[in-house]
């Protein structure tokens, strides 16, 4: 795959995250289901983790120095997310701190967490469609090709760091994928929990 | 030019005396992936089922593995290797995972193991009844039954219709795998053309069950143009999948 589609798919899988995200917040508002911790530390585990070692690295180390030198008139667009970037790991910090305070603290802090919850998805959402709205179509125009071969092979020469972390994020996709109850997830859809491994 | 897996020559084919499909060739190779797209109603679905034989066919001829396929009735197309997983996934009810696996086992390459490898879900669901399994795992489970008649070629018809974001990313993923690490050959309808092309290395578009469009995948993705043209996606759209 070339350095667009990598990017262009982690969005995805983080945009599948941040809704099944948003869906479980939505259950446990209205008490349709008991919180699951297992299924919220995962979510949250992989949102925060996802961005900060696999994604931002590539976007701040190769794509964004790329585009900076290539395209002036898109210097304004990735300063901002640069400093997105940055703004992002206080959120982190907040989010983490909060779950593991609803999990102590219990229905008390169940709205404080949801809130956290859905300010850093908000966060998230507006970062992710700034760049696929803003950013790459501006740049599937404007760069050279000698440009995306470079990017391309910046992506394909740091495979290999990546990978190792990027199968464990494929894991962590996979659990929660198997912990979100059905239809939104392959989970048991009546208790709410966690289907039982049989 | 090396043979084909899979050569399809002016293949005209549809129901009764209704043409659906118009002269369609193309050919896949060994390892190969085909990205078959089009709006509604433009054949997709036909042209896989006249691979297998389902449909009325005009004329033109099917080579599967050097072997003509066109006399071979429908029910021992599976067996000379192409694998369907239809658009209405058809899994036995009131049998187990398991058992839906292992009924149709063939002793081939695809094992109940390599299968459970790539659909660990599976494993986990294996003492259920198809008829306890939410939507997206009885998807996992027709394409798993599948894999167990050892295709040379597996038939995928938009698998992750109606399915939730969070398991049409995993489905991707799996697919994927298939592709790049088990070198099987699969063509693929899909109406998520942007997750789909980087993926598969060719690509066919039907319009009124002609080709319109017949080469690289990768063209699709640099000229949005062209994707526009032919289906109205110009725009890539982040959030797919249908939220149930
Ligand atoms: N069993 C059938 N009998 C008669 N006509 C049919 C039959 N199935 C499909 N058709 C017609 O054949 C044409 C192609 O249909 P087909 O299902 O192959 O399209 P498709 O590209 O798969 O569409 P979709 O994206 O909606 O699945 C349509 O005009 C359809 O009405
Ligand atoms: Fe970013
Ligand atoms: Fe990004
Ligand atoms: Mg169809």
């Amino acid at each position: 795959m070339k350095a667009i589609d990598i990017i262009r798919n982690e969005h995805r899988a983080l945009a599948a995250v941040l809704r099944a995200l948003e869906a479980t917040i939505a259950d446990l508002r209205d008490g349709r289901r008991p919180p699951d911790f297992r299924l919220l530390a995962a979510m949250i585990d992989y949102i925060v983790r996802v961005p900060e070692e696999v994604h931002h690295p590539k976007e701040d180390g190769v794509f964004f120095p790329h585009i900076r030198a290539a395209c002036p008139d898109a210097v304004p667009i990735i300063d901002e997310l640069e400093h997105q970037h940055h703004r992002g790991r206080e959120h982190v910090l907040q989010l983490a701190m909060s779950l593991i305070h609803f999990q102590a603290v219990g229905a008390a802090a169940q709205e404080s967490f949801c809130a956290a919850a859905e300010r850093y998805v908000a966060f998230s959402w507006t970062h992710i469609e700034m760049e696929e709205r803003q950013l790459l179509p501006l740049l599937s125009d404007r760069l050279a090709p000698a440009a995306w071969a470079e990017i391309d092979a910046a992506f394909a020469a740091n495979a290999d760091p990546w990978r190792g972390t990027a199968d464990e994020f494929e894991r962590l996709f996979s659990r929660i994928t198997a912990l979100v109850p059905a239809p939104l997830g392959l989970g048991d859809r009546r208790s709410g929990l966690a289907s039982r491994i049989t | 030019m090396s043979e084909a897996l899979l050569e399809v020559e002016k293949l005209s084919a549809g129901y009764g005396d209704a043409r659906v499909l118009d002269d369609v060739s193309f050919r896949l190779d060994q390892g190969g992936s085909l990205a078959l797209l089009g709006r509604n109603g433009m054949g997709k679905t036909t042209l896989l089922t006249s691979l297998i034989g389902l449909t009325r066919r005009h004329g033109g001829r099917i080579r599967l593995a050097g072997r003509d396929l066109t006399a071979v009735p429908t029910h021992r197309r599976a067996l000379a290797g192409l694998g369907w997983v239809p658009q209405e996934r058809d899994i036995f009810p009131s049998l187990t995972v398991e058992e839906n696996l292992t009924a149709i086992a063939t002793g081939g390459a695809w094992t109940l193991d390599r299968v459970y490898d790539l659909f660990p879900r599976l494993m986990e669901r294996r003492s259920n009844m198809g008829n306890q399994l939410s939507g997206g795992e009885q998807q996992m489970l027709a394409i798993a039954r599948a894999l167990m008649l050892d295709p040379k070629v597996l038939l995928l018809d938009e698998p992750m219709e109606g399915l939730a974001p969070l398991i049409v990313q995993e489905l991707f993923r799996i697919i994927q795998r298939m592709i790049e690490r088990d070198g099987l050959a699969v063509i693929l309808v899909e109406q998520h053309a942007h997750q789909i092309l980087p993926l598969t290395r060719d690509a066919m578009i039907l319009e009124r069950g002609r080709v319109v469009y017949s080469g690289d995948s990768r063209r699709l993705i640099d000229e949005p143009a062209l994707l526009d043209r032919w289906l109205g996606v110009g725009a890539v759209e982040l959030d797919d999948g249908t939220s149930a």
